[in-house]
């Protein structure tokens, strides 16, 4: 007799670890380029074959990915996740209905599994990246350049904005639940100096991912589901933001957002770039 | 009359899907049920029969029909979820917000209602990046589901939020489903409400159904059941249902009829149905639809 007990269903199944890297597409490497290293990334590695950058502050990997047919604007065209196997998390979310990436987006001489996320954007499985890195196949790193930049501020990854279309919100928290374990904050309980939509918590705890609707009564604008914008997390908001105006970063300062031991928002540059600020520190999280 | 939540179903009407769309319109509906024959059979290609649907102004009620996707495994599970993804697909490209699937007919599905959830959470997922809702709709000849009470038995076990049931009036009647078993649906969760009468008092077997289904429906209005049409269309009304109601009307006069006339009738039930409904203005969902989200990358 064969007896099916019913489990509760592990609270994250992929072994999700954190953002290994986050991508931005551009058709004007340079001019992001600058922008991020005011911002404190600094240029580490060039890819070996294709227009690729990487560019590392801290614990924080940011590829800049030119080859191909890259906006103009630099827009986030991917989410790089740490996970226990990469292969077993891009099989499962294949059976579970994610649709499989297209493989000319593979752009790593490394066989990175991807599914297609919100928008143009896709969402990679990265699981080499405790004793190798994934980077140091793909890339050629700069002998003069340090490897390691300390980060400005204590900056780590906070999470990731995305647009949604309105009474979509709820579709969304279906697709990070169940195929990447994310669960919902409760409402009312926001970071920064943004707040509104859901907030989603990843199921290492490590970062989140917040979903916005339109506003409402504003049916003309244009809203396109993508992924909009990322928060740096900071442990003390209004330091990191002088160390960032010292290095010439503009943050916004009028109406209801104002830099605050909250957050703050960087000054939109390049058609509609900008960082978030959010207070978090990730030693108290763990 | 309040003709803004009702729209006609290309499969009632004969000819080019550029006469059908101009017809529907002429007669003042403001948008139309689309199946796939209309964009793969057009003589131009896929392509224009979308730019045909695009230019005419009609808001697409939805995409019909994905069969038999729940319930099989093996290599059979594989192929229906490419024919899925290739409609995805298509109703994206259309700006059709709703896919119609309908209960599994195939002998070698599975009657385990673990199995069909599972599949139909699949479809859901899938449906994600386009945003497409789901309408699982049961046939009165399914295999294992054959009655809306068991598909939304179903879709409220799979519970996701672009998942839902189509509601057919046919069906309904077909199965001599009891009105009060609508009640256990939740209105947030009917996508669609599809609606169409027939001649006779009963289609007892499946074959009956399948005949009756297909050749001789005719509009809300016409038939011999148009208490029991009243009644649905008031209950999921007073439910809270504010979304698209579509006539589905399979009908082999109606098709060997001018457009103009066919379309006509088609009013003249609609106007039949409004005084039945609320006046309140568009669903939601529908006004949303005017900006689909952007194509996933392919």
């Amino acid at each position: 007799m064969t007896i099916e007990e019913r489990l509760p269903e592990p609270s994250n199944p992929l072994g999700i670890d954190g953002i290994e890297f986050i991508e931005y597409a551009t058709s004007q490497p340079q001019a992001l380029g600058g922008v991020l290293q005011v911002m404190g990334f600094a240029p580490a590695a060039r890819h070996r074959s294709r227009e690729v950058m990487l560019y590392r502050q801290g614990g924080m990997n940011l590829v800049v990915n030119s080859s191909g047919q890259a906006p103009a604007s630099p827009a986030i065209s991917a989410i790089a996740l740490r996970v226990r196997d990469a292969g077993f998390a891009h099989r499962r979310s294949l059976e579970l209905g994610a649709w499989d990436m297209p493989t000319r987006a593979a752009e790593m001489e490394l066989n990175i599994p991807g599914i297609r996320g919100a928008g143009d954007s896709l969402i990679y499985f990265v699981d080499r990246y405790r004793d190798f890195e994934i980077y140091d196949v793909d890339f050629i790193f700069d002998e003069n350049t340090n490897r390691k930049p300390v980060a400005i501020a204590g900056l780590h990854w906070f999470g990731v904005v995305q647009a949604v279309q309105a009474e979509r919100s709820a579709d969304w928290i279906d697709f990070y639940r169940h195929l990447l374990g994310f669960s919902v904050l409760p409402e009312g309980q926001y970071f920064g100096v943004l707040p509104k939509g859901t907030l989603l918590e990843s199921p290492c705890h490590r970062f989140y991912l917040q979903l916005i609707e339109p506003p409402s009564g504003a049916e003309d604008l244009h809203w396109d589901e993508g992924l909009l914008r990322v928060g740096l997390g900071a442990p003390d908001a209004p330091a990191a933001v002088r160390a960032l105006q010292q290095r010439g970063v503009v943050f916004v300062d009028h109406g209801a957002v104002q830099p605050s031991h909250k957050g703050a928002l960087t000054q939109a540059s390049l058609g509609g770039l900008c960082f978030e600020l959010v207070v978090s520190d990730p030693g108290r999280k763990a | 009359m309040n003709l803004e939540r009702f729209g006609m179903d290309t499969i009632t009407l004969a000819g080019p899907l550029e006469a059908k769309l101009k017809a529907v319109r002429e007669a003042g509906f403001g948008q139309i049920m689309l199946q796939a024959r209309d964009i793969a059979g057009h003589p131009a290609g896929e392509a224009a029969a979308i730019a045909a649907v695009r230019a005419s102004g009609l808001r697409v009620t939805g995409f019909q029909v994905l069969r038999d996707f729940e319930g099989l495994s093996g290599h059979l599970h594989e192929y229906k979820v490419d024919i899925a993804k290739a409609m995805l697909e298509m109703c994206h490209a259309l700006g059709s917000r709703v896919l119609l699937a309908c209960s599994s007919v195939s002998s070698h599905s599975t009657d385990d209602p673990a199995a069909m959830t599972r599949d139909l959470q699949k479809l859901a997922m899938l449906a994600v990046p386009y945003g497409i809702r789901i309408a699982y709709e049961a046939l009165s000849w399914g295999r294992h589901v054959n009655e809306l009470p068991k598909a939304w038995e179903i879709v409220a076990e799979a519970d996701r939020a672009n998942l839902g049931v189509g509601v057919d009036s046919f069906h309904i009647l077909a199965a001599k489903t009891a009105p009060e078993e609508l009640e256990e649906i939740d209105p947030a969760r009917i996508v669609l409400v599809q609606l169409a009468d027939f001649m006779w008092q009963e289609a007892r077997s499946f074959e009956e159904r399948i005949e009756t289904a297909r050749h001789f429906r005719v509009f809300p209005g016409e038939g011999v059941h148009s208490a029991q049409v009243a009644d649905l269309v008031r209950r999921v009304d007073r439910m809270g249902y504010r979304g698209d109601y579509s006539l589905e009307v399979f009908n082999d006069d109606y098709v060997q009829m001018p457009l103009a006339v066919v379309a006509e009738r088609g009013r003249r039930s609609v106007q039949w149905l409004s005084a039945l409904t609320s006046r309140g203005g568009l669903p939601p969902r529908a006004r949303a639809t005017s900006s689909p989200p952007a194509s996933p990358r392919r």
